[in-house]
């Protein structure tokens, strides 16, 4: 595995942290609330000590909101999500700094993850099965046999070093930068990086994902997380996934629809605040909000390139199925019958994604002269 | 927008470590991680720096600005940058550096995990939880019921594992095996969630030994650069206290 920066530099390090129950998409995209559900029962299983299971309520603040419960609950039913409602009464009661004047409370089993440690422990977990995974190293350009990817050419930034590496077949899953290596081998992936803001508070006010009971839109989901709330988020097209400024109205945005679930949030000091780039998959004349959040596999056979396939779209609760539906479509097209194990097996603990390294690294640091490095001990204390 | 001058700490493999300033032009609100963010995306993508979630929770950001140990992601610009001179950004301290501004953190994790850090912990009864939240923002904290299907509420710890504590630790200067306030503060921690005598042996074992808790200075330095507010100093002293109460009962003969 390939990684231009270190592991979730990209998308996934700065997503909006929830674990989702798939009842956000249940009414409007029902294909990612039955994925987000299935994976959120798989993942509880896998990885349990690394996740904040509160659960989450979605919350009706105006009549509109009301009006929607009933095609809400036929959502969640239809996806197989368990929801049930519970008196306003008993939502306040869970969630004192809700506001009071909400008119119903429906309860669902969202869930917070850490986006770092999430993707440590599927990564430590195939460094123990034997992959290899290069951090700080970008693929610059492809090896190809006529118009077929047989390598890639790579930079590692931590030593400037540039080699080749060989592969039967290669992945991009690259997230929004998709299109960028898909370029690089001369095909185009249907797909648009779409980004979002969020703003972190300085200190927690809720202990269960806090949603309002309607269709997705800018603002409407505050998930608490360690000691903050984070109140997200909206969406617009962006052409450069590198570097996204921040507008500042979409901060205000956040405060301002955040309020109308915890009216306290205006009064909270900001922690920090961010925006990072969803992949999404293109649809013809479709707004960044209403595009689907399901992920797809594009074999790029059908541009009559071999050897090359995309992944992409998607969310982080679904991390774990998009790697599932990309190595059968791997195994397949290498005819080698092996059975996706990744339902079942707990992963390892993220630390080991370090210690291992240490390990390799200590024994290649032996070799070194200790003169080589720098010293950034405590005697340079100013 | 504000145009800033960045002083970044640059070493790679076989060459010389220096210094490289960068001019950036960036929005007054920005945070210092987007200040690094932007060198890397417009003017030299060559340097190599961790981040992830940029909001203070997987702890992967933390460097020195202007050689005090934090997390950019949670710092202003327009509190570090005084108009004038460059903002000073350099790796952890007690790291060995791997490239740029990035520290190799395979010890400080093996450590961790030896201290028996868990992620997750019981969530109080009450919320909010910053203790300093009713001076700035004027909120009490609520008392709060469960879910009927939840017999408690949990979260992340507060330790982010972000290696601060490491790199402000005066100690960790003279003694490079010494545990650190990080793992004693997750040893306290541990501690503090079991009553089976033989772990509760294992652990004060571990902070008893030759690189524990004996060995810090009282410098408080941990304490007062934890962004997380996880207080590793104080957790040492109540490991010490306890360590040498147990001295005492022991020595007078009554049960420890």
């Amino acid at each position: 595995m390939i990684e231009r920066g270190e592991v979730a530099f990209g998308t996934t390090g700065r997503n909006h942290c929830l674990l989702h129950s798939g009842g956000r998409y249940c009414v409007t995209d029902q294909e990612s609330a039955i994925e987000c559900i299935d994976e959120n029962l798989i993942l509880r299983r896998i990885m349990p000590d690394l996740l904040e299971l509160n659960d989450g309520l979605f919350v009706a603040v105006t009549e509109s909101d009301l009006a929607f419960k009933e095609r809400f609950l036929e959502g969640c039913a239809a996806c197989h999500i368990p929801a049930h409602e519970v008196t306003v009464a008993r939502a306040l009661a869970m969630e004192p700094f809700l506001n009071p004047t909400i008119l119903a409370a429906i309860q669902i089993p969202d869930g917070v993850f850490e986006p770092f440690r999430f993707c440590l422990s599927f990564l430590a977990t195939a460094l123990k099965n034997g992959a290899t995974v290069r951090t700080f190293t970008e693929v610059t350009d492809f090896v190809c046999s006529d118009r077929n990817p047989t390598g890639v050419k790579i930079r590692d930034f931590r030593t400037g070093k540039t080699e080749t590496i060989g592969g039967d077949i290669i992945v991009n899953a690259a997230g929004p930068w998709a299109g960028e290596i898909a370029a690089k081998a001369g095909v185009s992936v249907p797909e648009v990086p779409t980004a979002g803001v969020m703003v972190a508070l300085d200190c927690r006010l809720n202990n269960m994902v806090l949603n309002r009971l309607n269709k997705p839109s800018d603002g409407d989901i505050v998930v608490p997380q360690r000691a903050t709330s984070v109140i997200g988020t909206t969406s617009w097209k962006v052409e450069d996934p590198d570097l996204i400024t921040i507008p500042p109205e979409h901060v205000e945005r956040m405060i301002s629809q955040g309020e109308k679930l915890i009216p306290t949030v205006r009064r909270v000091p900001m922690r920090a605040k961010m925006a990072v780039a969803r992949p999404l998959i293109a649809m013809t004349g479709t707004d960044a909000r209403e595009l689907s959040r399901t992920f797809e596999c594009f074999d790029h056979a059908r541009d009559g390139v071999n050897g090359f396939v995309t992944i992409t779209g998607g969310k982080t609760t679904t991390a774990r199925a998009m790697a599932e539906r990309v190595s059968d479509i791997v195994c397949q097209k290498l005819n080698h019958k092996a059975e996706c194990r990744t339902r079942e097996v707990p992963l390892t603990s993220y630390r080991f994604f370090f210690e291992r390294q240490n390990v390799l690294k200590r024994r290649a640091l032996a070799q070194l002269q200790t003169s080589d490095r720098p010293n950034i001990g405590f005697e340079e204390r100013t | 927008m504000l145009t800033v001058p960045v002083e970044i700490f640059r070493f790679k493999p076989g060459q010389a470590q220096r210094y490289d300033t960068f001019t950036v032009e960036i929005a007054e609100t920005a945070h210092v991680i987007d200040v690094i963010d932007t060198v890397w995306a417009k003017h030299d993508p060559t340097l190599t720096f961790r981040r992830a979630c940029h909001h203070s929770s997987c702890g992967s950001c933390a460097v020195r600005i202007n050689g005090a140990e934090k997390l950019p992601c949670i710092v202003r610009l327009t509190d570090v940058w005084n108009g004038r001179n460059p903002i000073r950004i350099e790796p952890l301290r007690n790291f060995p550096v791997v490239s740029d501004l990035l520290v190799e953190v395979g010890d400080f994790f093996e450590r961790m995990s030896a201290a028996s850090m868990t992620i997750t912990c019981e969530a109080e009864g009450f919320l909010p939880l910053t203790v300093d939240t009713f001076a700035v923002a004027g909120v009490l904290p609520k008392t709060v019921e469960l879910p009927d299907n939840l017999s408690r509420f949990n979260r992340f710890e507060q330790c982010i594992e972000c290696g601060i504590c490491m790199s402000a630790c005066p100690t960790m200067a003279t003694d490079n095996k010494f545990i650190g306030p990080a793992g004693l503060a997750a040893i306290y921690q541990a501690r503090h969630k079991t009553d089976d005598p033989t772990r509760v042996k294992h652990l004060l074992g571990l902070a008893d030994g030759e690189h524990g808790v004996w060995r810090c200075h009282s410098a408080f330095e941990c304490t007062e650069a934890c962004p997380q507010a996880v207080d590793p100093a104080s957790k040492i002293m109540a490991l010490r206290r306890e360590l040498a109460l147990r001295r005492l009962r022991k020595m007078f003969g009554l049960r420890i």
